[in-house]
């Protein structure tokens, strides 16, 4: 039921994202990963501002504030110094309480959001004439690994393979992108078809590393193709793009620099929005 | 009239003045920014390039230049010169590097061979360049043995120390605010600091891999034997398969935060596909297809280092890559040694410590390890002549890359690099079948062509060397040199079996002296391979020979008996022997053998010799597939040296180069060097 739910959001948020994200294409990678990031923070602050009790949130501060001044005012009173320190963390905890709300609602879009930039920022996509291993997962059932083909098709070649692992259910091929796009890559096995995305090009385009099994959280890290059903015989196919180079929009950095210029712009934002977080 | 005159005249000088300084000025110009379309550094500052090409040999090197085939370096000894280069004695590399770097011998640096003994250890052997010092102190936590090296504790970690002695030349042009930027240096591991940061250098021969070794390759097939076999610088494994998938283990480097230190491993596993003769390798989340003969590309390995909980994990990276030999029938993957990330060292590869993840973000990963080319793996069997030519061939590539990432980011001041292919390749492939047609192992046609890879590969390094001289020949002073040349090795001579035959050292059964010799009754002993020591009293451990007279009469017979030693055929095997007391001068002698055995062309010291072995022949053929070397005479094997400057010494030397560099930036030599500038007469 979870992964269904997933995945009703993610067609939902693959749609939109079809249509917000599409100048990622165009822009270089620092200016979509500032200004998403940046969009990113002032929207998330916004929906703090109307989901979390403000007036509560600027009454624990103020306390907060009076404490720290207690303490500083008082540091010769041991008595009046621990009571101030006690109230410090009892505000603390006062706070990141009436924060819960405002994070579980942002919860769910965040994590859509970071999925769809996930497409964009974690890998590039093969260049012309360059390869990547592509593994399929299959049930246990020595016959399907034995038995699954990959279909020819002219915008790729089989560069090495296959490797067919039946201890590990599991066959790897190493392609070769040849012609620019995102294509669809067709296995066949027991006159069923399965196909996975496969991007050729260069610049920035969406690419699904995974095509994921029923599982809700790789439903949820892989959002751009529809999930294999519980019961189908091959149960995930992966490709190893190569990895993105970059400090702002990097596989290893574009999330950490997401987060950074989300939190200065919302920082940023707060006196203009008027929002006690 | 006349000041009308003057001043049109005036007015005309000033324009053409105005005009010829324009003119000069965009020639200027037009030329600064050609250096950059020229890949040429732009800097006026002054400029010395160095190309170490080690063991390449004046001989084959002439007998090139004279048939043509090394043009480049032709060119360039008509305008300047090209000599023998002596070499150091012995003539072993990190001795003549050293001399390289100190402008001086061995008894200024203290490096005598690749094997030294501390006379109170008595005769147990370590690696020259460097040597690894226990730490003091710890804490023990459970399975756990820490050292803490901050107050209130205070251990000492154990560390690993630069043994070479005396003061490098570069640290006076360091001192010049001159800088100097060396690539794969050898004898200089760990990096001498540089004082004034005007000194960089990533280091070279004598530098570990992950197991603290000189490299140690790691071999899989399914006919390795089920135990496993150690075999001098690398591991053979057996592999088994099951239902196509099996997985080996990689051995990385030791756990030293444990009480009883145990190697961290990395676990491989391993697919085959018998019907596409194709290979999967799983290792740590990354996936590698491999058919028979391809290599992988350099593979990132995390070495994670259990520490005490609650402290955090810590993680040493290293680097390697695989090689399918075979696919089946008999499984055969071979693993290089594991190199320190040069991306994230886990010891100073590089001083400063960033120079080299610096060229490591720009040319990725690479090399790490002092030797390369896998001669071992040769020597044992793992490589066939080819595999190991491929693997050399593409070592020589890399080096290639980083020779043109170093001159691409040279602007002035001195650039060394340091070529090893023409050493190891000479090592396996050489075979002058003028002075001795006949090779221990292979046919005179296959030891021909093997002995053609190597004037192939002399070509190609003058094609190296042409590039950087129509680049640079009239803006640097550029030296080619190397520091030995090369000789056949067909045969070896046991030095510790020739001593028992003689009765200098027993017991006559003693197999080895470092485990059954009976020092009282041994008055001599070699260690390393031109070294032989007297079993001095006062000065090793269980010493028996008194100073002085009885000292100086075995010193004579020894050198006398030595020096008639024939083979079957006649041949003389030694050409000389030298008294370290004669040769060396400074104050780095402590550990200098008494005797260098300078062997005569065709000879060597036995494989067994050089760490104390002894055999119940004396001489033997020489079966492995190392069959060339320089570890000779030192009048023997001379390297060479090349300039695109008169050279003016008669006979020029290792110990020379320093300060022919100094001089060329204006500074004098200094007293702590011997040698002197090859420019003057």
């Amino acid at each position: 039921m979870l992964t269904q739910i997933v995945v009703w959001l993610n067609q939902w948020a693959n749609g939109i994202a079809g249509l917000v994200l599409r100048p990622v294409s165009w822009t270089p990678g620092w200016v979509s990963t500032t200004v998403i990031g940046a969009l990113a923070g002032v929207a998330m602050l916004i929906v703090f501002k109307y989901t979390s009790h403000q007036s509560a949130i600027k009454r624990t501060r103020n306390q907060i504030k009076a404490n720290l001044l207690a303490l500083s005012l008082f540091k010769d009173d041991l008595r009046v110094g621990l009571r101030a320190q006690g109230s410090l963390l009892l505000g603390a905890g006062q706070l990141l309480g009436l924060s819960l709300a405002p994070m579980l609602v942002m919860l769910i879009p965040t994590c859509l959001l970071l999925g769809q930039l996930a497409l964009w920022y974690q890998a590039k996509p093969l260049a012309v004439g360059e390869e990547a291993i592509v593994t399929l997962h299959t049930a246990h059932d020595p016959d399907s690994v034995a038995n699954v083909q990959i279909a020819a098709a002219p915008f790729f070649e089989v560069a090495k393979g296959p490797v067919r692992a039946p201890a590990d259910d599991f066959v790897s091929w190493q392609l070769r992108g040849l012609q620019p796009g995102t294509h669809e890559i067709t296995f066949e096995l027991a006159d069923q078809q399965f196909t996975k995305q496969f991007s050729v090009g260069d610049g920035y385009m969406p690419i699904s590393l995974l095509r994921p099994a029923w599982n809700w959280s790789e439903v949820l890290l892989h959002p751009r193709e529809a999930p294999f059903g519980a019961a189908s015989p091959v149960q995930s196919i992966e490709i190893v793009y190569p990895d993105r180079d970059s400090w702002t929009s990097g596989t290893d950095s574009w999330l950490i620099y997401w987060f950074l210029i989300s939190m200065v712009a919302a920082f940023a934002a707060r006196p203009f929005l008027n929002v006690n977080i | 009239m006349t000041q009308s005159a003057n001043n049109s005249v005036s007015r005309r000088a000033i324009l053409q003045g105005a005009a010829a300084t324009a003119g000069v000025g965009a020639l200027g110009a037009t030329s600064y920014w050609l250096g950059g379309v020229n890949r040429v550094s732009r800097s006026f500052g002054k400029k010395v390039i160095v190309i170490g090409v080690d063991g390449m040999d004046p001989r084959l090197c002439r007998s090139l230049m004279n048939s043509g085939k090394m043009p480049n370096m032709k060119r360039m000894a008509a305008v300047g010169g090209f000599s023998n280069l002596a070499t150091s004695c012995p003539p072993q590399s990190p001795v003549a590097w050293a001399n390289f770097i100190n402008g001086a011998g061995p008894g200024s640096h203290g490096i005598f061979d690749f094997i030294h003994r501390h006379p109170h250890d008595q005769c147990v052997p370590f690696y020259s360049a460097a040597e690894t010092l226990p730490g003091d102190g710890f804490v023990e936590l459970g399975e756990h043995r820490l050292q803490l090296d901050f107050w209130p504790f205070n251990h000492e970690p154990p560390k690993t120390v630069l043994r070479r002695q005396g003061v490098p030349f570069w640290d006076f042009l360091d001192k010049q605010r001159i800088t100097s930027v060396f690539y794969d240096l050898p004898s200089n591991y760990p990096p001498s600091p540089s004082q004034y940061g005007y000194h960089r250098c990533v280091c070279g021969m004598g530098t570990p891999d992950m197991q603290g070794t000189y490299g140690t390759y790691q071999y899989f097939s399914e006919d390795s034997p089920a135990s496993g076999l150690d075999e001098g610088g690398g591991k053979r494994s057996k592999i088994a398969f099951e239902n196509g998938s099996a997985r080996v283990t990689l051995i990385g480097p030791e756990n030293s935060m444990l009480k009883h230190p145990t190697p961290i491993t990395v676990d491989v596993d391993v697919h085959r596909d018998s019907a596409s003769s194709t290979v999967l390798l799983e290792v740590q989340g990354q996936k590698i297809m491999l058919k028979p003969g391809e290599w992988s590309r350099w593979t990132k390995l995390d070495f994670s280092i259990s520490t005490p909980r609650p402290l955090p994990s810590q993680h040493a990276n290293g680097i390697c890559r695989f090689f399918l030999q075979e696919s089946g029938p008999n499984f055969r993957l071979y693993v290089t040694p594991i190199n320190v990330d040069p991306s994230n060292p886990a010891v100073q590869l590089s001083e400063p410590s960033n120079f080299i993840e610096d060229v490591s973000q720009d040319l990725g990963l690479f090399y790490t390890t002092g030797f390369q080319e896998d001669h071992k793996a040769r020597s044992n069997g793992v490589f066939n002549d080819d595999e190991f030519r491929r693997q050399a061939t593409s070592v020589l590539e890399e080096r290639l890359t980083l020779f043109e990432y170093a001159v691409e980011n040279y602007d002035d001041g001195l650039l060394f690099f340091y070529f090893s292919s023409s050493d190891l390749q000479s090592h396996m492939f050489w075979w002058d079948a003028d002075e001795d047609p006949q090779h221990p192992t292979r046919s005179s046609p296959e030891a021909a062509s093997r002995f053609q890879y190597v004037k192939e590969l002399y070509q190609r390094l003058d094609g190296i060397i042409g590039d950087i001289y129509d680049r640079y020949g009239d803006k640097a002073t550029i030296y080619i040199m190397s520091d030995h040349g090369f000789a056949n090795f067909g045969r070896q001579f046991n030095v510790n079996s020739w001593l028992r035959d003689f009765g200098y050292l027993n017991p006559r059964e003693c197999a080895s002296i470092l485990t059954d010799a009976d020092w009282s009754r041994t008055r001599a002993y070699g260690l390393g391979i031109n070294g032989l020591y007297l079993n001095l009293k006062g000065r090793e451990r269980d010493g028996i020979v008194e100073p002085g007279e009885e000292q100086e009469k075995l010193t004579r017979q020894l050198i006398a008996r030595l020096k008639s030693v024939r083979d079957f055929n006649g041949k003389q095997v030694i050409r000389n022997v030298y008294r370290a007391s004669e040769i060396y001068a400074g104050n780095a002698t402590a550990l200098a053998p008494d005797l260098i055995i300078g062997y005569a062309r065709g000879y060597r010291a036995s494989w067994e010799t050089c760490l104390g072995e002894l055999t119940p022949d004396v001489l033997l053929d020489n079966t492995s597939a190392w069959s060339a070397d320089h570890c000779a005479d030192a009048l023997e094997v001379p390297g060479i040296l090349c300039c695109n400057k008169p050279i003016h010494s008669a006979n020029p030397s290792l110990t020379d180069i320093a300060p022919s560099i100094l001089a060329d930036f204006g500074i004098q030599t200094p007293a702590t060097m011997t040698g002197r500038s090859v420019f003057t007469t």
